[in-house]
């Protein structure tokens, strides 16, 4: 299949799911499943990593910043502008494609293969809408939290080396990490991290949705779902950058 | 009664179906009989409109399939209720939840009384006490019953069986035969269900129709099948020796 087909069965399928729900009750319900399954779900390794890559990043800044004309402070400077930038919005995106995209691909592939997609389409029900824009709408709006929490983790960790090495004092990195703050970095970290929330969903659901074969064929679905989610957040990291940053 | 009418239906350029016509009569139990790679399941998916016929129309009723409109053919998926090959239960929900999902869909009936059609109708297909299990807890037949039970739940016209004893023992797949035929007859549904196992046949078939590689090979009843001189259809219908020894005992 060519790469129109492609994005036209994508843009088919985004224009059943972005559709007025049948049944309210039902669709909350299922946002509600949505955003604990996709998003509280990820709240345990998103720690983990922000914690320990804030960590790591603050020991490689002060250990490549020799120069004694660079104040100390820079260390908590530039370890805080590389989690706001780029950490907790692109590279944790990049992350959650590969837990959340597979997640839902191999779940929507194979109620595809096991065929409750189509008893669902016997029944009358629009199945884009009842199974992916919760999962849309579900991550988009948990994925700025999970960001926040990202960047508190991130430098928490940045934190835990001046504290337990003699790298650079707490007070220094404290002041690093205050000084010259943009406050716009943060929303354009959110701002980024609400449009890969929706191409992880949405390109995952729609490599689930069209599954067909078998439990073989529904890995390889997933796979391809994290192949093209992750190349889709890159080739939109340059583009949103040029237009949120450098313009 | 559900008629087609010179039913096409290719894929990628190969024609699978080719030019299907037959009535389904109403309160009859019909079935679609052939082997593997025939075209059944082809047929009985343009039937209920998961896939569109290259050519041919079918008409529920007098109502062309072909010329509905979206709300005409939403109000007429809530007519059909569909047993699939695996079942097809959701298996997030409850077996009670699997039946209540089409009442809370399509029902304005409060949720208590919701909740009361979905107990009757897994008490009418024998599942009183399992309204809590999940689908994977509980055996193929049992997951068949809590489908049929989903179903029937919104008292469909019209209800389509893909292979309903796959999978099951022949003790289990005389019982699902059996709830089969009498939900056909206490609802008055036209029944049409997709099957190669000749005791279905036997016990159910007040139609048949016998589909060979795209074509419609045979139409009859089960009493005339036996006799039936169509040379593919005793091929599929003899195939088993068991069956055929059963046939050649009671003619003695």
């Amino acid at each position: 299949m060519n790469l129109i087909e492609h994005v036209g069965k994508y843009s088919l399928l985004m224009y059943r799911t972005f559709s007025v729900p049948q049944r309210w009750k039902l669709f909350l319900k299922q946002l509600w499943r949505e955003i604990e399954k996709l998003g509280a779900d990820s709240l345990v390794i998103t720690f983990i990593i922000s914690i320990f890559i804030g960590a790591v990043m603050t020991m490689q800044t002060q250990m490549n910043i020799e120069n004694p004309l660079l104040p100390r402070y820079t260390v908590g400077l530039v370890t805080r502008d590389t989690l706001l930038l780029e950490f907790c919005s692109s590279i944790m995106c990049l992350i959650l494609a590969g837990k959340v995209g597979s997640n839902i691909a191999s779940e929507i592939g194979t109620m595809r293969i096991s065929e409750q997609i189509d008893a669902m389409e016997i029944m009358g029900v629009n199945s884009a809408n009842y199974i992916i824009l919760p999962k849309i709408i579900g991550f988009m709006v948990f994925i700025p939290f999970l960001v926040i929490y990202s960047m508190f983790f991130g430098l928490v960790g940045g934190y835990l080396i001046s504290v337990f090495t003699d790298l650079i004092t707490p007070a220094t990195y404290i002041y690093g990490i205050q000084y010259w703050f943009i406050p716009w970095y943060v929303y354009y970290s959110i701002i980024k991290s609400v449009i890969f929330a929706f191409v992880i969903t949405s390109v995952s659901s729609y490599y689930g949705y069209y599954s067909y074969g078998g439990a073989l064929d529904v890995g390889k679905s997933s796979t391809s779902a994290v192949v093209n989610s992750s190349i889709i957040i890159l080739l939109l990291n340059v583009i949103l950058t040029k237009i949120l940053l450098a313009s | 009664m559900i008629l087609l009418d010179n039913v096409h239906k290719s894929f990628d350029g190969k024609e699978v179906l080719k030019g299907i016509d037959t009535v389904f009569e109403t309160g009859k139990t019909n079935l679609i009989i052939g082997q593997s790679g025939s075209g059944k399941t082809v047929l009985l998916k343009c039937v209920v409109g998961l896939l569109e016929p290259t050519s041919g129309d079918i008409f529920y009723d007098g109502r062309s399939l072909a010329a509905m409109g979206k709300n005409e053919r939403t109000q007429l998926r809530s007519e059909l209720g569909m047993l699939f090959q695996g079942s097809a239960l959701f298996d997030s929900l409850s077996v009670q939840d699997n039946v209540l999902f089409p009442l809370r869909m399509f029902s304005e009936v409060s949720d208590k009384d919701k909740i009361k059609r979905a107990r009757y109708c897994l008490d009418r297909v024998g599942l009183t006490g399992a309204y809590t299990k999940f689908p994977s807890e509980i055996s193929g037949g049992m997951q068949k019953r809590a489908a049929i039970a989903r179903a029937i739940a919104l008292n469909p016209k019209y209800l389509f069986c893909d292979e309903p004893n796959s999978g099951l023992d022949p003790l289990t797949s005389i019982k699902i035969d059996e709830l089969i035929t009498d939900i056909t007859e206490e609802y008055q549904m036209t029944t049409i269900i997709n099957t190669h196992d000749m005791n279905s046949v036997i016990s159910m078939g007040e139609k048949v129709i016998f589909i060979y590689e795209g074509e419609k090979g045979w139409e009859g009843t089960k009493e005339e099948i036996i006799t039936a001189t169509d040379h593919h259809l005793r091929e599929f219908v003899f195939a088993s020796k068991f069956f055929q020894k059963s046939v050649e005992l009671s003619k003695k």
